[in-house]
């Protein structure tokens, strides 16, 4: 009924519960989360556009009531764009490396699916990806894989989330992150600090929630591909919640330091745990389970 | 769903159909919370002294419960030490907030909690800013908010990773036993009091710096009583028969944050030394 309890007990036990070469072997799965049972990549209709005909319930203070918990249509945080949940599947008896089904890109802007990156910044995203199979140093390991908070998009599809609405208001829960969203239009912190969740800034305008995000710290990375930003990176997220099961998510990225032009993801999400009314999200305990992530360096493990 | 009204408008809160049932309730709460101190046989209830019962003072939400939302941090030195103590290199000093001031360890328990004293600069699982338990995590030295629906409450802590749910919705704690750092959190209302009970925790946490400590049979019995507009008398009942002789109690009061938009930040503090490597 309720969610497996020992598939909340943080990555990190399991990790360590392996030999170290196993460990070495499964880290890009570990990394992309699938051990967070998920049904398998739904319908792609990512980029589908609904009229907003939708009339949502009103709470006390007149925001469209969308709580519950969420879930991302396509699923996985292993790549933007050639998005699927986890690296692919190890070499049979055949020496065939069985495929992850690859969905479009993410990116829906702009039009070729990629990140527009400044030429110094693609070579470092070309650099950590090329180094994450096989990280010799600390660098190439993903924070995600230390159970570092993911980040506020990277949060979106890389585990189910629970939104939950209170007068002024907007909590989104993860596993491992959560955010407060303000709906009252104070100012954003001072710039000076820096923040792995970011600081959000929510508004209403009918059924979508804009959220100006700003105050990254920049740490987390945007895939396990290397994407990322600067820390004066500038967010505008878009929750369009097109029916009562249904909300589109977007984000648009600035940051005149590492990209040509703003660019924008997108990802479907749907209700999850639908046939459970009574679904609780029990204690993820992430870094609480972790044991050392250091084990990950390759080098390390060679010389053992 | 939920409308705040501030209770200083008396006249708002006569019309409501809550108000003439908390007149009848009043009379017998007093009389309870006398007996109530009366039984304890403790003359001096810590942080009780002067909680003047002005309910009409309370915030409350549209169907008459005491709100709680809001951002709150105690101002005790709890978290360096239960029990009362003196300034130490480590500590700021404080007068403890253990009901009685000793807690009662079983004689091997008691030297266990010496041990982890001695040795606390090491051993206090805070260090690795893991989820600091319950009661504990209320009177870290960070705030928290509490967002409060009819149905449940969200409880997310600046400190760590800790978000906690409690619970209103007359659901039973899961089978078990479970072993999580901050157990499992089920409410309910007892007149204005938000009553809740915690079970199923880990023995991974500590109940301050000084090495206070439990099992994993600890149960925790939680009492948030709004004294005023930005005050919660804060009580947890703490029983755990594996290191315990009785049950004991701390009595502490929560502070509503009243900075102009003030709001909770971040304190992952467990990526501290891994920072450099992601400039």
């Amino acid at each position: 009924m309720k969610q497996d309890l020992k598939t909340f007990q943080g990555k990190g036990e399991a990790i360590v519960n392996y030999q170290i070469n196993i460990v070495r072997a499964w880290i890009p799965v570990l990394l992309s989360c699938t051990l967070i049972a998920q049904p398998g990549f739904a319908e792609d209709k990512d980029h589908a556009e609904k009229p907003a005909v939708w009339v949502p319930n009103k709470l006390s203070d007149g925001q469209p009531d969308v709580q519950g918990f969420w879930r991302p249509a396509n699923q996985g945080t292993y790549s933007l764009v050639n998005p699927r949940n986890g690296q692919d599947g190890k070499p049979d008896k055949d020496g065939k490396i069985p495929k992850r089904p690859v969905k479009p890109s993410r990116i829906i802007d702009p039009a070729d699916g990629q990140v527009p990156y400044q030429p110094w910044a693609r070579a470092k995203q070309q650099h950590v990806q090329a180094n994450f199979n096989n990280p010799v140093s600390q660098e190439f390991i993903d924070p995600q894989a230390r159970c570092f908070p993911g980040g506020v998009s990277r949060q979106q599809w890389w585990h189910n989330t629970e939104i939950r609405q209170y007068p002024n208001y907007v909590v989104i829960i993860g596993d491992a992150d959560r955010r407060i969203i303000p709906l009252d239009g104070r100012p954003h912190i001072p710039g000076n600090i820096k923040l792995w969740m970011s600081d959000s800034r929510g508004h209403w305008e009918g059924n979508t929630l804009i959220v100006d995000v700003t105050n990254s710290n920049a740490k987390h990375r945007l895939s396990n591909e290397g994407d990322f930003s600067s820390d004066s990176v500038h967010i505008q997220e878009r929750f369009t919640f097109l029916d009562a099961n249904t909300y589109q998510y977007q984000a648009t990225y600035e940051d005149p330091r590492v990209y040509t032009r703003p660019w924008t993801v997108s990802s479907k999400q749907v209700r999850a745990n639908t046939d459970e009314p009574d679904f609780e999200a029990w204690e993820y305990a992430c870094i609480e389970g972790e044991k050392n992530t250091d084990n990950y360096i390759t080098e390390k493990i060679v010389s053992q | 769903m939920r409308i705040i009204n501030r209770n200083k408008d008396k006249q708002t809160f006569e019309r409501s159909s809550y108000a003439s049932a908390f007149k009848q309730l009043s009379g017998a709460a007093i009389f309870v919370a006398s007996v109530t101190l009366v039984g304890c046989g403790a003359p001096h209830i810590k942080g009780q002294d002067n909680v003047a019962t002005t309910t009409a003072d309370i915030l409350r939400t549209a169907d008459g419960k005491p709100d709680l939302s809001g951002i709150w941090q105690t101002l005790s030195t709890a978290d360096w030490d239960l029990e009362p103590h003196q300034a130490r290199k480590d500590a700021p000093p404080g007068l403890g907030v253990v009901v009685g001031n000793v807690i009662p360890y079983q004689p091997w328990a008691l030297e266990q909690k010496k041990k982890n004293f001695d040795n606390r600069a090491e051993l206090d699982p805070r260090r690795k800013y893991v989820m600091p338990g319950i009661p504990r995590a209320n009177y870290t030295p960070e705030p928290f908010q509490i967002f409060q629906s009819d149905k449940q409450l969200t409880f997310i802590y600046e400190f760590g990773q800790t978000v906690r749910t409690i619970h209103a919705n007359d659901t039973k704690h899961p089978e078990g036993h479970i072993d999580w750092w901050i157990g499992d959190s089920r409410g309910h209302w007892e007149g204005d009091t938000l009553v809740v009970d915690v079970t199923h925790f880990n023995d991974q946490t500590w109940f301050d710096r000084s090495g206070n400590f439990h099992s994993d049979a600890l149960h925790v019995v939680e009492r948030y009583k709004p004294i005023g507009p930005d005050h919660i008398q804060y009580e947890a009942v703490i029983e755990d028969p594996k290191v315990f002789t009785k049950p004991w109690t701390i009595s502490l009061t929560l502070y509503r944050h009243k900075e102009k938009d003030f709001q909770l930040l971040e304190n992952y503090g467990f990526t501290f030394d891994y920072e450099k490597f992601y400039p």
